[in-house]
């Protein structure tokens, strides 16, 4: 039956598939899938970290979980099948405007994201801030493989589906579902190198909790997001090029000297090096944007005179990832210090 | 870090003055209302940087309610953190003490610390105070509250308050976990910040806050997790709304959960005793005979912290039936402190009412509460779901 509806919406030439239409009634879900962990096989069951070149597709993640059908009707498209790794402005931008587009007709309810976990909170954050519409937008991955023992990824996508379906969830950004536990896409990090319980929001926490009862939310965020975000990614084809530097102990300023001759438009550093201050002035002088991030994982970078006075932004609690991440944007907009350093204040 | 560049202001100045682009905008305002005391001669409008959030009201009035607590207490010798007390200070000897607060709010002091010896917080005493936060609420001359109190049981105090006080403007529980005269004390930051916050517009409506260690909690989410150390209070499954950070208050969630101007419990119809809800801790046989002996002595409510997902020991359930027969209302909440206690079908059939994520000593509280309303387990459900 299923198959049939597969092959049928091949044929009538529908880039999307539907697929369990069975109750009308039950609220259409956008399933839009990258890749990733969730949709990998492994050499074997064992198997957590090896993973063969081939994926499932959309189809079969979906005929993996028949319990979907009596909780909401699936619209399908496959924007990439990569992993986190290969995620790019080029794919960041289709995924964005694909979102907002198919939100934006009424009988949908809401968008699910399938990604890789290693840059899943980029994307994620990069949703938060350009999908144009109130509506739940949820990405999921999982820590195991499709072909894992105890695979975490089935429960996941059924949850995260639910979030999306939930009244609750309307007016909240990009979230991200994994666990049990949703967090704000804004404030959530990948923690863990392999355990399944990997995704945290460090000092912020989680904004509630998808319980086998029902969907609970107990915080709602407050920093600009989706509706409420200034980025209109609509007319984009490409995003300015940003960097990260890590600071460390006599950390070198040729990565700093490299990426300004290689064209740069901003580079995010996290923490710092003395010998990082002339490279810093010599790419400003260039019309390199700084915007100075940290590498502890939790707490703001405060506001600081001294550092305003060289021109550099503060990337209050984004880690530099995502601090790139709003620069790119950012960047679209202004390269302006007081504008930007504006933007790092309110999203 | 960077002593090639040449800064904007002299060097002296801003080792004098850690996080000072704040504190000389409230310099460059006390100077111009000629607050003598305050000033630093030098410093042109010009220096100021506009790139922080504009003062919208640069002298708000907050009241700092005393309710004691070891913020208020003092020992002869500094090392001494675990053995103080009396002679307790008075909220008037921490202003005096922090004459930074006047760089934030106009504080005023009150006492409202319980009597008795030795002094307790009883449930009339918190009748009296929330009697008082809601003369505040109305009193248009208070833009916030801060209100002390001993950490053990604070956030409990800080629960009942924020159930049934309709108020706006921000309410704001702070304590220490060393004495007022400790060496390196946590009280007098604490203090500060807690001003700030209350001082704060983004923080009215909140509801009663928690603000030490620099961290902002809804009051509902935040628990005391160690018994000595200062970084004690902590969100078990939640984070923190907001911070208290050198430069700025920032809040980056608001909590869902109803409170304060949201809550449909009000200090001024509830009666002068609250129904006695007691807690059992649930452990491996946990006799049933102790919810005998509640049932006997006349309990309302009992809140059974159960093991794992909220689970009430088998031995205990003759008598859970028995007390529930009675008319005594149960609650489950789980020992494990992380995680919803959810509804089941067995526990609906069983009509004990899931505690959600609350503590059992904060579930109790919310019981109390609700048994003043209602007796109904459905009704009683809603509540808990909501609260």
């Amino acid at each position: 039956m299923h198959r049939l509806r597969l092959l049928l919406a091949l044929v009538i030439g529908h880039c999307s598939l539907v697929i369990a239409a069975n109750a009308a009634d039950l609220p259409l879900v956008a399933l839009f899938t990258t890749g990733g962990t969730i949709q990998s096989k492994g050499i074997h069951r064992l198997s957590l970290a090896e993973y063969n070149e081939s994926r499932v597709t959309p189809a079969e993640l979906l005929a993996d979980l028949p319990e979907l059908k009596s909780l909401a009707r699936i619209e399908v498209t496959e924007i990439a099948n990569v992993g986190s790794g290969n995620i790019d402005a080029a794919l960041l931008l289709k995924l964005s405007k694909s979102i907002t587009a198919a939100l934006a007709r009424p009988e949908v309810a809401g968008a699910v994201v399938t990604h890789g976990t290693g840059t899943l909170e980029e994307t994620a954050f990069f949703l938060h801030l350009t999908v144009k519409s109130t509506k739940p937008v949820v990405v999921v991955g999982a820590m195991r493989p499709f072909t894992a023992i105890s695979r975490d990824g089935p429960y996941n996508l059924y949850n995260a589906i639910r979030v999306a379906a939930a009244p609750d969830a309307v007016g909240k950004g990009a979230l991200v579902v994994l666990n049990d536990t949703i967090h704000s896409a804004r404030y959530v990090t990948k923690g863990h190198t392999y355990h399944v319980e990997t995704f945290v929001s460090r000092e912020l926490g989680p904004l509630g909790f998808v319980d086998s009862d029902r969907v609970v939310f107990y915080r709602n965020p407050l920093t600009k997001h989706t509706a409420t975000s200034e980025f209109d990614v609509s007319t984009l084809e490409t995003l300015p090029m940003v960097d990260v530097v890590y600071g460390y102990q006599e950390a070198s300023a040729a990565p700093i000297t490299a990426l300004t001759e290689a064209g740069a438009k901003g580079i995010v550093y996290a923490d710092s090096s003395p010998a990082f201050s002339k490279a810093f002035l010599a790419a400003q002088s260039k019309g390199v944007v700084i915007v100075m991030s940290d590498r502890k994982g939790a707490g703001r970078v405060t506001l600081s005179d001294r550092v305003a006075a060289r021109n550099t932004i503060t990337a209050d609690n984004l880690n530099a990832q995502k601090a790139r991440i709003l620069l790119r944007l950012a960047l679209t907009k202004t390269t302006e210090t007081r504008q930007l350093q504006r933007i790092f204040n309110e999203y | 870090m960077n002593a090639a560049l040449p800064l904007l202001r002299p060097p002296a100045l801003s080792l004098v003055i850690g996080h000072w682009s704040l504190v000389i905008r409230r310099f460059a305002a006390a100077f111009v209302i000629g607050h003598s005391s305050l000033v630093i001669s030098g410093i042109s409008a010009a220096e100021i940087p506009d790139r922080l959030p504009p003062e919208i009201r640069p002298k708000p009035h907050v009241l700092l309610l005393s309710l004691g607590g070891t913020i208020s207490g003092t020992a002869k010798e500094r090392t001494n953190v675990t053995d103080y007390g009396a002679p307790r200070v008075g909220p008037d000897k921490w202003i005096a003490d922090l004459p930074d607060l006047a760089l934030y709010a106009r504080v005023t002091p009150e006492d409202l610390r319980p009597t008795g010896e030795p002094p307790s917080m009883t449930t009339e005493h918190w009748l009296k105070v929330a009697r008082r936060l809601q003369e505040i609420a109305a009193d248009d001359s208070i833009d916030g509250v801060v209100i002390t109190h001993g950490t053990n049981i604070m956030v409990e105090t800080g629960y009942f308050l924020s159930l049934v006080v309709n108020i706006k403007k921000p309410v704001v529980m702070v304590g220490s976990q060393r004495p007022w005269t400790a060496l390196s004390g946590d009280g007098p930051l604490n203090m500060v910040n807690a001003v700030r916050v209350a001082a704060t517009p983004a923080a009215s409506g909140m509801g009663v806050l928690h603000a030490m260690n620099q961290n902002i909690f809804p009051i509902r989410d935040v628990t005391k997790a160690s018994a000595y150390r200062m970084h004690t209070f902590q969100g078990v499954d939640l984070g923190v709304v907001g911070v208290a950070d050198p430069d700025i208050v920032k809040f980056y969630s608001e909590p869902l959960r109803r409170h304060t101007h949201k809550s449909e419990f009000n200090i001024a119809r509830l009666p002068a005793t609250l129904p006695a809800v007691e807690v059992i801790y649930g452990y491996h046989e946990t006799p049933g005979y102790i919810v005998d002996a509640m049932v006997a002595n006349g309990v309302k409510g009992i809140v059974v912290d159960g093991t794992g997902a909220g689970s009430i020991p088998n031995t205990m359930t003759d008598a859970i039936k028995k007390a529930q027969a009675a008319g005594v209302v149960i609650v489950a909440t789980a020992r494990t402190r992380g995680g919803r206690v959810q509804e089941t079908p067995k526990r609906t059939e069983s009509k004990v009412v899931p505690g959600d994520n609350l503590p059992p000593e904060k579930a109790r509280i919310l019981l109390q509460i609700a048994l003043t309303q209602t007796t109904d387990v459905g009704a009683i459900k809603r509540m808990f779901d909501e609260y």
